[in-house]
């Protein structure tokens, strides 16, 4: 292909002053770098935080009873819900669904007692949706034919100073209101290494639960996707089709401060990625007007020769977008080598913090990943091209405007 | 109006303002330039040559009187309009060579050729101007590997590429020697003579006006005489 005189004309401009471009590229790819691993630490921790979310135990999507969003009233059972089980597990794009219902109650042993939120579940399926009683420390997790069976979390343990197969009082307010106890002997003992999330976990078979509380049925369905970026869609499918006076909620809804807390850490990382850029875009529009100064005479040349306003823009935009391509191609040769090593070993808050990662009782990993794809190319293209052209508007203008008769007297 | 005036200049004024004080550069011109004047404009520094050359360049503005190039109004004119005019009509050789550094000899005629939207042809034509005014040789070399002369005359080249109805030169042997001066008029005048061109070029240098048809002198931003050769 051959460039015309005005493409040759705006790429050998680049190079009159070679250091002053090697400098602008270098500016706009170390900008770019940096935009390019932020972005790719948000996108990481988001799915971080997705998956968390989704295999706390909430799923991606939450079949709930309507009217207990506001309430958050786990008395409400859910209309049919062996019906909406069967639909959820045969809708499009579940990987997995599973019943629930839930009931504070105190835990006996001796003279100690412990208050926890005790869980029916479904053994068979729950630890599909539920990554935390899969951490099992001790003994086993439950079996669909377990009678009277326990599994408690190390914290729980903890404070009732219990190990396992020893027998606990179970006590729950009853539908009639009455106090309805039962022994449970503990079979298996959760260890996920969060002392919030292991001081919370109580579980046991849904019929069980049933029969203490006196309240049949389940109170919620966790639907497991098999991908997350379906949501919206299988939601809507979901809705659809289950029986009525159920709601379909997703895992941003149920658990809104693990929403609130990755999107204010989104919030800063946006805020340094714009910082960043406006101090590469504040030096790019530095170096281009000092470009634009220098060549004044040479534009008020091009303007007696009759090249319109547009067209002298056209040239310096040539030159910008030559100048943000090389910066984008620098941004992803400096981004791209960080990027995949956050992408393959990660970072390790483990390192930095004595403290469990748990929000809303939801446990966080605590190796980040970020997340590395092709959408770093069009990324950096956007961010370097983007950049550099919102940079040049204001030089572009200057020279546009050069008044050819003055620029000229004043050149003589 | 003169039928056969090329440029009519009706009792033109410019006063430049700076800052407090005010110049006035040109006071009461009226002159007419006729299809095929090759006219020197003569005079000492601060006469108003430069002014007179801008104004009918339709590089500035008159602050009064009127000037027609083809019979069109340039105190009429936009921005955009003045643009399209220079382009099309008016080819300008100034005093600096002012080539474009990082284009060759060939790419800098091409590329007022590609401005006034010359098609792929424009290549040969860049060319062929070059090789008739005796630049061939040049053609691939970049205006900064250029000597003065060598770039001046270029620059006439890229000027009288498309052929414009006038040719304005200011100043245009100021940085030549005298060898180089007299290729350069010679040139000129050759392009004057084969093509009918018309040409006005200021200049302080008497060698240069000997070349003139026509020579119109300035003084004190005034018409001081108007001699024809």
């Amino acid at each position: 292909m051959t460039l015309s005189p005005l493409g040759k004309y705006a790429l050998r401009s680049l190079t009159r002053h070679s250091r002053r471009t090697l400098l602008s590229v270098l500016g706009i790819g170390i900008g770019c770098a940096v935009a390019l691993i932020a972005t790719a630490y948000i996108r990481g921790e988001g799915d971080l935080i997705e998956r968390a979310a989704a295999l706390s135990g909430t799923g991606h999507l939450r079949v709930s009873p309507a009217g207990w969003l506001p309430q958050r009233d786990d008395r409400l059972r859910l209309r049919d819900w062996q019906q909406a089980l069967a639909i959820a597990r045969q809708t499009p794009g579940v990987a997995a669904a599973t019943p629930r219902a839930r009931s504070n109650g105190l835990l006996a042993f001796g003279t100690r007692v412990a208050g926890v939120e005790i869980v029916g579940v479904d053994p068979a399926t729950e630890p599909r949706l539920n990554r935390v009683v899969r951490s099992i420390g001790a003994g086993r997790y439950l079996r669909p034919d377990d009678r009277g069976a326990t599994v408690i979390g190390q914290g729980v343990a903890d404070r009732l100073r219990v190990r396992l197969d020893d027998e606990l009082l179970v006590t729950v307010a009853a539908r009639d209101g009455n106090l309805q106890s039962a022994i449970l002997r503990i079979v298996g003992i959760v260890r996920t290494g969060s002392q919030t999330v292991d001081s919370t976990v109580c579980q046991i078979r849904l019929p069980e639960l049933e029969a203490l509380t006196g309240r049949p049925g389940a109170a919620e369905v966790a639907v497991l996707l098999e991908r997350s970026e379906e949501m919206p869609a299988v939601q809507a499918a979901l809705q659809k089709a289950l029986p009525a006076g159920n709601v379909v909620h997703t895992w941003i809804e149920v658990l809104p401060e693990l929403k609130a807390s990755f999107d204010l850490d989104q919030g800063f990382t946006r805020l340094l990625i714009g910082t960043i850029i406006l101090v590469v875009l504040l030096g790019i529009t530095s170096a281009q007007l000092a470009s634009v100064l220098e060549r004044r005479r040479e534009f008020a040349v091009l303007s007696a020769l009759g090249m319109k306003e547009l067209s002298i823009a056209r040239l310096l935009l040539l030159e910008a977008g030559a100048l943000g391509l090389l910066g984008a191609v620098t941004g992803l040769l400096l981004g791209v080598p960080v990027v995949y090593y956050l992408a393959t070993v990660g970072i390790d808050y483990g390192a930095f913090v004595d403290a469990d990662l748990a929000i809303s009782n939801v446990l966080i990993d605590k190796v980040f990943h970020a997340d590395m794809g092709f959408w770093l190319v069009p990324q950096a293209l956007a961010i370097a091209l983007g950049a550099t052209l919102v940079a040049t508007v204001y030089p572009v203008w200057f020279a546009a405007k050069t008044d050819p008769a003055s620029a000229l007297r004043v050149a003589q | 109006m003169n039928q056969t005036a090329l440029v009519t200049v009706r009792d033109v004024t410019k006063l430049f303002s700076t800052g407090r004080s005010e110049v006035q550069a040109l006071r009461g011109v009226t002159l007419d330039v006729r299809r095929g004047d090759f006219l020197a404009l003569v005079g000492p520094s601060g006469s108003g040559k430069t002014t007179l050359l801008n104004l009918i360049g339709a590089l500035d503005s008159a602050t009064s009187g009127t000037i027609t190039l083809l019979g069109r109004d340039l105190g009429a004119m936009n921005r955009r309009e003045r643009a399209e005019l220079r382009l099309h009509t008016i080819g300008f050789v100034f005093q600096a060579y002012n080539l474009i550094p990082v284009l060759t000899a060939r790419e800098n005629v091409e590329f007022v050729l590609e401005l006034q939207g010359v098609g792929a042809e424009r290549s040969e034509r860049a060319l062929r101007v070059l090789e008739e005014l005796g630049l061939g040789e040049l053609a691939d070399r970049r205006a900064n590997e250029l000597s003065g002369g060598q770039q001046q005359r270029v620059a006439v080249a890229r000027a009288v590429a498309s052929r414009p109805a006038l040719v304005l030169a200011d100043e245009p042997t100021a940085n030549l020697d005298t060898a180089n001066a007299e290729v350069l008029m010679g040139l000129m005048r050759r392009l004057h003579d084969e093509h009918g061109m018309t040409f006005v070029f200021s200049t302080h240098d008497p060698r240069v006006v000997a070349h003139a048809t026509r020579v119109v002198t300035l003084q004190d931003g005034r018409v001081a005489a108007d001699e024809e050769r």
